[in-house]
Parts: C-alpha cells; structure tokens; sequence
C-alpha cells in the first residue's frame, strides 16, 4: 500500500436533524498516528463509527486502505482494529477464549493469543474469566483484542479514559509499537496530554469540524505565544515574571534576569494544546 | 455470507450456554414440567407389573405376554432362581408353566398351575397379573369369560389428560429454547456491547442473526425431542416427528430473532414475552379443552406447529396429514424472517448512534 492508510474527504453525517460531522477531511500515512482532539460530542467517536463501517456516511468520501467504507466490504474489517470506549468484551469468557473468539473470526487458525496477552500484562490472567478482571485490566484486554489481527489501521476511542497513570503509560507503549509495526492510528481523546505524547499529528475537532490540523510542536509555534517565566528572590518572598520571548528588547532583558543575583529559576513557557483549543474554539476540551 | 463465521459465533453461543442461567433454565423447564404434570397427571413413577416365568414347554401364554405391553416379562430356566426374585420383591409375580400345561388344558385335566405372588408388590399390579394369567388360561382352554363386563368411564372420555398435556410440554420447550434463548442473547450482546464488537470484524449482521437462529433451533428441537420422548410420544415413526418438530423449530426460533432484535434491553425483551405469553400459549389449551371449537386455535401462529406435532407424535399419523400446517409454519417462518432481516439494518443503525 503506498498511499494514505485513511483518507478522509468532505464527510458528514447526521442523527436526524443534528449534523454530527460537517464535512470534515483528513489523511493518516501508514505507521502514523492521528490524535483527535475534540470534547464530547465534537463528533470524534461518529467519524470513527463511520470508517468502521457502523455508521454511514451521509455525503463525502471515506477510505481506509482504499476500501470505500460505505461499500459494506469485509475485506476493510479483516484489516483493521477497533478499540471502542465503551469496554465490550464477553464477562463470561476467559481473556484467551475472548482472543481466540475473535482471532478465528478474522479467520486467524492458529493465534498466538498468548503473546497478545503478555504485551498488555495479562498473560498471567489468560485463563481467568473477564468479569473478574478490574477496569485497567478490561481496558488491557480491550487494546489486546484491537491487536490480534495485526490490523493495518486502528481505531482508538478513547482508549485511556478514566485509567490511573500507570495502565495509561502501558497502553501508550503499546500502541506506539504498533505504530511503528507500520499500523496507521487514528486516536480519539480529550486527554491534551495523550496527544500532545503520542500523535505524530493532531486534530482538533470542534462541532464536527475540524479547526485545526498539525503536528503538535507546528501549532504550538502557530497559535501559542513563545515566553520564559523567571523566579527571583524578592526579599523574604519570592517574585515571578513572564517574558515573551519574541518582543521588542525581549533578548535583552532576558540577559539582564539571567545575569541577577535574585535569579532563582527559569522554565520556558510552552502553549499547551488545551490553551490552543480554548482560543481556537473558545472552550476547553472537557466536556 | 460465509458458513463459517456463522458456525464460529454458533460455537461461541453453545460454548457459552452453559454459563448462562437463561440458558440452563431453558434446558431444565421441559424436564420439570414432565415431572410435575405426569405426577400430577401421568404414570411416570407406576411402574408396570413385573412378571417372571419358567417355561418348560413353550407356552402360548408366554407368546400372548411376552407380545403385551403393559407387562414387564422376564424369563427363567430355573423355578429357584425365580422364587427368589419374587420374594425379594424383585418382580411382583412369578409363573411356572410346567412342559405340557397347554395341552393339558385343552384336555381337561386340571394341571396344577403354581403363581408365586410378591407380598410387597402393588395390589393393582397383582391384580392385573392375576387376571391376565387366568383370562390366558381361559383362552388355551377355549372357552368364554363367565361374566359379560361392562365397563363405564366416568370423567372425560378421550385422551388421558398426560396425553393432553402433551403440547404444553412441547409449548415449553419450544418457548424457552427457541424463543427466550436466542432472543435474549441477542438482547445480551446489544446490552453488552459485544454484538457491536463483532461487526467491525469480517463477522456480517445478517450471519449473527442466522447463528442465533441456529441456536435456538437446535435447542429446541433437542428439547422438544427429549420432552415428547419423557412422555411416551416420540413414537415408532420417529424420522418423521423430528420433521414436525424442526419446523416447529425454526418457526418459533425466528420469533426468538424478531423479538431480540426488536428488543433495546432485557427489560423490554421480557415485557415481549410476557405480553405476548397467552397469544403464543392459547393453541395449547384447545388440546386440553377438546370441547372448544377448534378453529379459533388456527387464529394463534404456533398452532401451526403444534398441530403437526400433536397429529404425528401423539395420534402416531404421518406427514401427509399435516403437509398443509407445515406449509402454513414454513410460510409464517419467511415473513417473520425477513421481518427480522428488516429490522436488524435498523438495529445496527441504532446501536452505532448510541
């Protein structure tokens, strides 16, 4: 495959009489991960929905290894993996009987479910039953069962949400190794921090459009402002400044903070994605 | 459509089974309810009398039992041995022909005929034993019973009410497994999410649905068999029952479908089969209240696989006298199919929105 992995033109959908996505377009290379930004509701999880095949598209053209995905072809499903947010696996299985299960439908004879189980830290809990599993765990195994076909694209849904920092930085680890396998990645989050870490690009994604499309240093250069904020002692107390690095006589004074005794500490002060958003759309990505 | 994803995801559902109460109640309702109705109704724990015989001279008394169904027989070659089995209350009663009894008879001689009788054994059963070897008796000698009996039924005439009960056993076991089962685990993917899982895999709606079809179907003609064979009516014409009863099947399977895919949760699934409860059971009761006018029971949909079931099993009739109920069933079974076809694009459409 030499051309994008995902390729993305002019896509809408509707719930009725709400326009969910409004003619979005984008593209993901293969081995590149897509990291879509957007609160709840922006229309993250319909786009995912519709290049997978779930929902379809009301108007525009989607692709996914150059399978049009409104043509319903099971050629698209067999090469690709979906992590939904919502944790859907079956209680009652073990998580080897829940990998099999699903290897064989990708009519994979022999899996080596084993080995999925043991990248997310669960080969130990192959044989336990999912329903005794904790959220981290099913959140594991949800990520493992995106794996088992080695897909050619990934879908993502929010696949941290609500995990403490430890699962979450696993999770991150695996699905960067997938990334570099060659699996494109389009990853859904509101977590600023996941993308900004992860993704090789972001999206932002506002009202079912999308608002802004780069990687993350690009669009901190674009729409964050570049400044230093210095500590100095200030008798007894402590005072803090912020220098904007790219005012008139800026170097200079910057020179002067750093040659004074006072001087306690200097940070550069980055935009964050959250910030950018905020001035992009005017509210955050929380909700 | 590939048979094998639908066989794979068959195989999940019946590897799962097992672990799902839903499932094990199916399993376990047809059973139970033979046991409660035929000790209420039936003979399931009376035992037929149990009569041992040594027989020195090929009697004809031997070949008129042994030809009886009412009667459990068994052989000797050694009178002691024979004793023995009655005194342990092993058998209710004992007979020995001795070599020349038959002829003996027929020329008056009187022979000595020795009966042994169990003392713990029924006295039904001891009466009937008794009878029976006299009325044989009667007959080597050739003449007629001294008495002209007149027998007066009193309750119902007809079948006994275990017969009648028949259908609603079945209704059961058609409910519960072709219906309930694979209604409610298409009802449980959609809770869980798991049917959403599977198709963004090769897997297709249309080839879930034609597994859990399957599903029921197999249920329920495994139990449907077991419970028309618990009751005495699977019959001597049995490739011809297992007819009637794959239609019945796959008619009441595809309800099963329909409900599951129309049903949003549990809640709602269980709200269908109550509701619909007494429409589905009515046909049974014309089974059980002979004096009905038949024909309303035709109003009812599983009517049309009862009858079959009732005509071959029950009344021992062949296909060719229900061929037109079967073709009715089999007609029911494509609309409701395609039906369901219909509504699970719609189904797919509302889970993806959610």
């Amino acid at each position: 495959m030499t051309g994008p992995a995902i390729s993305v033109e002019n896509l809408r959908f509707s719930y009725g009489d709400l326009e969910a996505v409004k003619g979005i377009g984008f593209e993901v290379q293969p081995g590149e991960i897509l990291g879509f930004l957007g609160p709840n509701g922006a229309g993250k999880s319909t786009t995912i929905k519709m290049l997978t095949g779930q929902l379809t598209p009301k108007s525009g053209v989607a692709r996914v290894l150059g399978i049009d995905v409104s043509t319903d072809d099971p050629a698209l499903q067999a090469r690709i993996g979906v992590c939904f947010e919502e944790k859907n696996l079956y209680l009652n299985m073990s998580a080897k009987e829940n990998l099999d299960f699903y290897a064989s439908l990708f009519g994979i004879k022999d899996p080596d479910s084993i080995e999925v189980l043991r990248r997310v830290g669960l080969a130990d809990r192959a044989k336990d039953r999912v329903k005794t599993f904790s959220k981290g765990m099913r959140q594991r195994m949800m990520i493992s069962r995106a794996f088992i076909n080695k897909p050619d694209v990934l879908f993502l849904d929010e696949p941290t949400d609500g995990l403490d920092p430890v699962t979450s930085a696993s999770i991150r680890k695996t699905i960067r190794e997938e990334a570099e396998r060659g699996a494109a990645v389009l990853l859904t989050t509101h977590d600023m921090f996941e993308a900004d870490e992860l993704s090789d690009r972001v999206a932002f994604i506002n009202e079912g459009r999308i608002v802004a499309l780069d990687t993350a240093e690009n669009l901190k250069l674009k729409y964050g402002t570049r400044s230093v904020k210095v500590r100095l002692r200030d008798g007894v107390g402590v005072r803090e400044e912020v220098l904007p690095l790219d005012g008139d006589g800026s170097s200079a004074k910057l020179a002067e903070l750093a040659a004074s005794p006072d001087l306690m500490t200097i940070h550069t002060e980055e935009a964050t994605l959250d910030q950018i958003f905020i001035q992009l759309t005017g509210r955050g990505l929380e909700g | 459509m590939s048979l094998s994803r639908i066989w794979k995801v068959l195989r999940k559902d019946l590897a799962l089974g097992p672990r799902s109460s839903i499932f094990l109640w199916a399993i376990v309702l047809p059973f139970a309810l033979t046991l409660i109705l035929q000790v209420a109704f039936g003979s399931l724990f009376d035992p037929k009398p149990r009569l041992g015989i040594v027989d020195d001279g090929d009697s004809s008394i031997t070949a008129a039992i042994e030809d009886m169904d009412g009667i459990e027989l068994t052989l000797f070659d050694d009178a002691g041995e024979l004793k023995t089995q009655v005194e342990a209350n092993d058998l209710d009663a004992g007979l020995i022909l001795p070599q020349g009894f038959d002829d003996e008879v027929r020329d008056g001689e009187q022979p000595t005929l020795q009966f042994f009788i169990g003392g713990e054994s029924y006295a039904s059963n001891r009466i009937i034993l008794t009878v029976t070897a006299i009325d044989l008796v009667r007959e080597i000698e050739g003449s007629d019973a001294p008495v002209t009996v007149d027998v007066v039924s009193f309750g119902e005439a007809g079948l006994p009410m275990s017969k009648r009960l028949i259908p609603v056993i079945v209704f059961y076991a058609l409910v519960m497994a072709g219906l309930f089962v694979p209604g409610s685990n298409l009802v449980e993917e959609k809770e869980q999410g798991t049917l959403m899982s599977l198709l963004v895999t090769p897997v297709k709606s249309s080839e879930v649905l034609i597994a859990k079809w399957l599903l029921g179907v197999i249920l329920s003609v495994v139990l449907a068999s077991a419970s028309l064979a618990l009751n005495g009516a699977f019959g001597a014409n049995w490739a011809q029952v297992l007819v009637v009863i794959l239609v019945a099947g796959a008619l009441s399977s595809v309800l099963g479908i329909l409900a599951g895919v129309y049903a949003k949760d549990s809640s709602i699934m269980f709200a269908i089969v109550k509701g619909s409860g007494i429409f589905l059971f009515a046909p049974t009761l014309f089974y059980i209240f002979p004096e009905w006018p038949q024909w309303i029971a035709k109003l009812f949909p599983l009517y049309w696989i009862i009858e079959p079931i009732w005509q071959v099993s029950v009344m021992g009739e062949g296909l060719s006298t229900v061929w037109v109920e079967l073709l009715v069933a089999l007609g029911i079974t494509a609309v409701l199919g395609a039906a369901a076809w219909w509504l699970a694009k719609r189904m797919q459409a509302q889970m993806a929105g959610q």
